[in-house]
């Protein structure tokens, strides 16, 4: 555990409720999600795609585009509420204190401006600085992250850079101005593994340089071991497993990260058959009652009918499961004891 | 954009052990491609009210004239200038200045225009599958030779190339517009179809038919074509619209259909005669030409988003 | 981009003889000939066949048309285009001397609904589903269907004849060369010609609009921290120009037709006037004429589409 800078961490997400109202129906894409991302921490964001874990970052970001909203919670950046403050001060955080990076480097650049002009522009926006310091220090930034011969690169169009190239634009637009957080959404995920694992040991060094803490989501398991202090494991807009990484690896909880885990394939590890977690992800119009993972479960059980209670497990370790902190099912009856017990047992008593 | 990345999980569902109870399974009706076209096309409001517009003028058209016979062409100078009045049911839009009753008319021209878009979109259908699956079906030089056609024939200024046609071959005749408007017409429906085609000639299923030793025109008829169809019964339907108005400004300007002979054109040029004292009687076939070319659209519109599975992704 | 602009003249020539050829084919497959046109009781058979001799119609169709293309070419000499058969002036100087009448027409116009449909489209693509979009759509929509030519009678009557705001038709007064002549004659013209084209334009910019607007690096600029206004004009409106710019290329012909009903109906003596009546007289040197000039106008709007393209999207390189 380290120690914080200041007595409340960076940034906490409280029961955040972001909704689609879409013509077929309300899509609860983020459905209480709440953790909190400390001073210079990396907390890894997972699941698999349509969980909710990009739309939890926009909503940070108060980026959710139409049918989109936010209907509830709060997102707290050092105490203040990011919900609540009005637009031009978002608009002052944007960019400055939290940035933002991508998926697509190939599409999240304006194709009609040089790379140099899109990184100077971030910075002459949030900083008192002339035409001629942002160029400079655009060229600086693309320094910073790997590009050769930054002064000519900076005045090529992006089009002329290849994937790997334009993501560090990406970065060095995003750390131009030294945001305290930086939300990197599945920032290697559209680039070829070499150029990923560079592009990780980039922003690990940065990370370094910086001291800035980081979102990090990835559906990619194999990140978020390289990166992440924290994790959280997100499934059909909702948390179901939280905790440091060594944890999580050692021991996951959730039947969710289990499956997940297990269908990582290891060097050298002798299998006949790679694990696949059965099932698909339920249809977000029509989400089943009770655990959101019971139709794909191996442990699925009656008690699963009543939605569990994202509970701590061990000291950090929260888990949305009706399992026991040991993995076993919850034993019901006039011998269980313990908290868990108790609420699966009045679960099966209650009509579901 | 998400690849197969490690610890992805696989979008098929398998059955297998822990899998839910029976009655969990996500029952989603499976629907076939013309069903979802029909219930895509069916939420698109306007394409239906497109074509419940279109339905009603085409059996206006139909019907109407039938009853009415030649009186579409009838003068009689002691009604003329008669004014419109709903209260009389066979002239609610009462005479012209020479004593034409201007509702039988009106729905006369209505037919005229109606069956020259129609009929010109029934060419330019025809011409267009036939150059396009040719050239995109045989491929090489024919193609090629086919391409540099269709190039020439986009370059032409067609208006005036179908006034030109109009003029020289026989103002005033029906079967001339329609015959103009195709030939310069052709070469959209050409393109969609012969794209089609050279990316369907490389798919799976065309492979499987001429390995099963299909012949060339049984694999035209039967596999491709059905599959090429949607972009061509989109750009024919916007194309009636383009028809009806080409054929109208062609009788305006007095080279296509002329009188007696009725024509939502020539019923234009005849108003613009009686302007000072029978102003209304622009309007009428104005609101007709307005009312088919909105419907055509509508239609085109809702047939685009139906028929078309790219545009499925949009939000 | 200057070897790319020679290639793609080159590569009009050929298109050139191919419309040269079609229009040639149509002439000789309709019925009667030519020079039809000047038999009569008085004219002797002798001076029928002088004609046929003098206008080459004597020799093969391929002769005619391989020397009337070597002469089409030589537009610096005053008899390229031949003559007309209605009043023997050369084909060409009567062309030439038409083209500002349906230039001041179409230019002005033009100007109008560039500057009118693009901040129209914008706003329909930024309030997209809001009341101003509706009735923008609504607008547009009918504005699209409406025939030009009809459009031009209704305002004739409104303006010039109920209103008596306008004149009826021509391009000025008798006696009177004025400035201010003019524009009074331009405005139901240009008011025909521009309603058509913003309702087409407005509708073109808003789905582009629209389009660019769910681009990812729209979000990248908002992400960045810029307010709506920068998002929207510097990094939105750029890249939705870019489709409407190739646009101002390829509408030139279809502007001309809008031009030439205009012209029709309000008796305006310009290009598309003077078509209308070369065909209706037969006057085949100057219908030849119309239907290259046509051709080459295409032709060159695809070109100037095709260059300003590479002018306004960096990735374009030729």
């Amino acid at each position: 555990m380290t120690v914080h800078r200041s007595d409340r961490p960076l940034l906490e997400i409280q029961d955040l409720r972001t909704h689609f109202f879409t013509q077929d129906g309300t899509v609860k894409a983020v459905d209480g999600v709440s953790y909190e991302i400390g001073d210079g921490k990396t907390v890894g964001v997972v699941g698999e795609s349509g969980c909710g874990k990009s739309i939890t970052a926009l909503s940070v970001m108060r980026l959710i585009e139409q049918p989109g909203r936010i209907v509830g919670g709060s997102v707290l950046l050092r105490g203040r509420d990011l919900l609540r403050v009005d637009d031009a001060e978002m608009r002052d955080i944007r960019g400055n204190q939290i940035s933002m990076i991508f998926q697509e480097p190939m599409t999240s650049l304006n194709p009609v401006y040089t790379c140099g002009d899109q990184i100077s522009e971030a910075v002459s926006l949030h900083e008192a600085v002339g035409r001629r310091q942002a160029w400079e220090r655009a060229v600086e930034m693309l320094q910073l992250v790997g590009i050769p011969d930054p002064a000519r690169r900076a005045k090529q169009y992006p089009h002329e850079l290849s994937g790997g190239m334009r993501q560090r634009v990406m970065i060095a637009m995003a750390l131009s101005t030294n945001p305290e957080l930086l939300i990197a959404d599945e920032p290697t995920t559209a680039l070829d593994v070499t150029i990923q694992a560079q592009i990780l040991e980039l922003m690990k060094s940065l990370r370094e340089r910086n001291r800035m803490a980081i979102m990090l989501i990835t559906h990619d398991l194999g990140v978020i071991a390289e990166m992440a202090d924290d994790v959280v494991v997100m499934y059909a807009g909702q948390v179901v497993e939280q905790s440091d990484a060594d944890t999580v690896f050692a021991k996951p909880h959730h039947p969710y990260t289990t499956g997940l885990l297990a269908s990582i394939p290891r060097l050298g590890e002798k299998r006949q058959r790679l694990e696949v977690i059965q099932g698909v992800v339920p249809n977000p119009l029509n989400l089943p009652k009770g655990c959101l993972f019971k139709r794909r479960c191996p442990h699925a059980m009656p008690v699963c009918d009543t939605p569990p209670p994202l509970q701590e497990i061990a000291r950090g370790h929260l888990s949305r499961c009706w399992l026991t902190p040991a993995g076993e099912p919850p034993a019901v009856g006039p011998e269980a004891t313990g908290e868990l017990a108790e609420a699966a047992a009045s679960a099966l008593q209650a009509p579901a | 954009m998400e690849g197969t990345q490690l610890g992805q999980i696989p979008a098929k569902a398998t059955t297998g052990a822990g899998q839910g109870a029976v009655d969990e399974v996500d029952l989603t009706p499976v629907r076939t491609y013309w069903q979802l076209a029909r219930q895509r096309f069916m939420q698109h409001s306007l394409a239906v009210v497109g074509l419940i517009v279109m339905a009603i003028l085409v059996t206006l058209a139909l019907v109407v004239p039938t009853i009415t016979g030649s009186l579409y062409a009838k003068t009689s100078l002691s009604l003329a200038n008669h004014p419109p009045s709903l209260l009389n049911p066979f002239a609610p839009l009462g005479y012209d200045s020479i004593g034409m009753n201007v509702f039988i008319r009106l729905v006369k021209a209505l037919q005229t225009s109606l069956f020259v878009g129609f009929s010109a979109v029934s060419i330019i259908v025809v011409v267009g599958i036939t150059v396009g699956a040719i050239a995109g079906y045989v491929g090489g030089a024919v193609d090629n030779l086919l391409m540099r056609l269709v190039d020439v024939v986009l370059s032409l200024p067609s208006f005036f190339l179908i006034v030109m046609m109009v003029a020289l071959f026989g103002t005033g005749n029906a079967i001339v517009v329609i015959v103009a408007i195709g030939i310069v017409g052709w070469t959209t429906a050409a393109r969609l179809v012969r794209a089609e085609f050279l990316s369907l000639r490389e798919t799976d299923f065309v492979q499987a038919a001429r390995a099963l030793g299909a012949g060339d025109r049984r694999i035209i008829v039967r596999h491709m074509l059905p599959a090429a169809m949607a972009p061509v019964v989109v750009a024919a339907t916007l194309g009636i619209a383009d028809s009806v108005v080409v054929e109208a400004t062609l009788s305006f300007l007095s080279f296509g259909i002329s009188p007696p002979e009725a024509s939502l054109g020539n019923m234009l040029t005849n108003a613009q005669e009686f302007f000072y004292r029978q102003p209304i009687l622009i309007l009428y076939p104005g609101l007709t030409l307005i009312l088919v070319v909105l419907a055509a659209s509508f239609m085109g519109d809702g047939l685009r988003d139906a028929l078309d599975p790219r545009q499925r992704v949009r939000k | 981009m200057a070897t790319y602009v020679l290639r793609r003249l080159i590569q009009a020539v050929p298109i050139l003889l191919g419309i040269a050829v079609i229009s040639f084919m149509i002439i000789y497959l309709a019925p009667g000939e030519p020079i039809d046109r000047f038999r009569s009781g008085r004219v002797s058979p002798q001076t029928i066949e002088n004609l046929r001799r003098l206008y080459g119609l004597d020799q093969p169709l391929p002769q005619q048309l391989l020397s009337w293309m070597v002469a089409f070419f030589q537009v610096w000499r005053v008899d390229a285009w031949g003559y007309s058969f209605t009043d023997g002036q050369p084909v060409i100087t009567k062309i030439a001397a038409r083209v500002p009448y349906t230039l001041e027409l179409m230019g002005t116009s033009l100007f109008l609904t560039v500057i009118i449909a693009i901040p129209v489209g914008v706003l329909g693509a930024v309030r997209q589903y809001s009341w101003a979009d509706k009735i923008i759509m609504v607008l547009a929509t009918i504005g699209y269907a409406m025939p030009t030519f009809w459009l031009g009678l209704v305002l004739k009557f409104v303006f010039a004849i109920k209103l008596d705001l306008f004149p009826l038709f021509g391009r000025h007064t008798y006696g009177d060369d004025s400035i201010g002549d003019l524009v009074w004659h331009l405005v139901l013209p240009v008011m025909t010609l521009t309603i058509v084209s913003v309702a087409g334009w407005s509708r073109y910019m808003r789905s582009s609009m629209l389009e660019v607007l769910h681009q990812d690096y729209v979000r990248t600029a908002r992400a960045k921290g810029l307010p709506g206004s920068r998002v929207l004009f510097k990094h939105a409106l750029r890249n939705a120009l870019i489709p409407i710019v190739t646009l101002l290329g390829l509408t030139i012909p279809s502007l001309l037709v809008g031009a030439a009903v205009t012209e029709a109906v309000f008796a305006w003596p310009g290009l598309g006037g003077m078509g209308v009546t070369a065909v209706i007289e037969r006057d085949y040197p100057a219908v030849l004429a119309f239907v290259m000039v046509g051709g080459a106008m295409v032709i060159l709007g695809n070109l100037l589409a095709d260059v300003l393209y590479a002018f306004v999207d960096p990735r374009i390189k030729y």
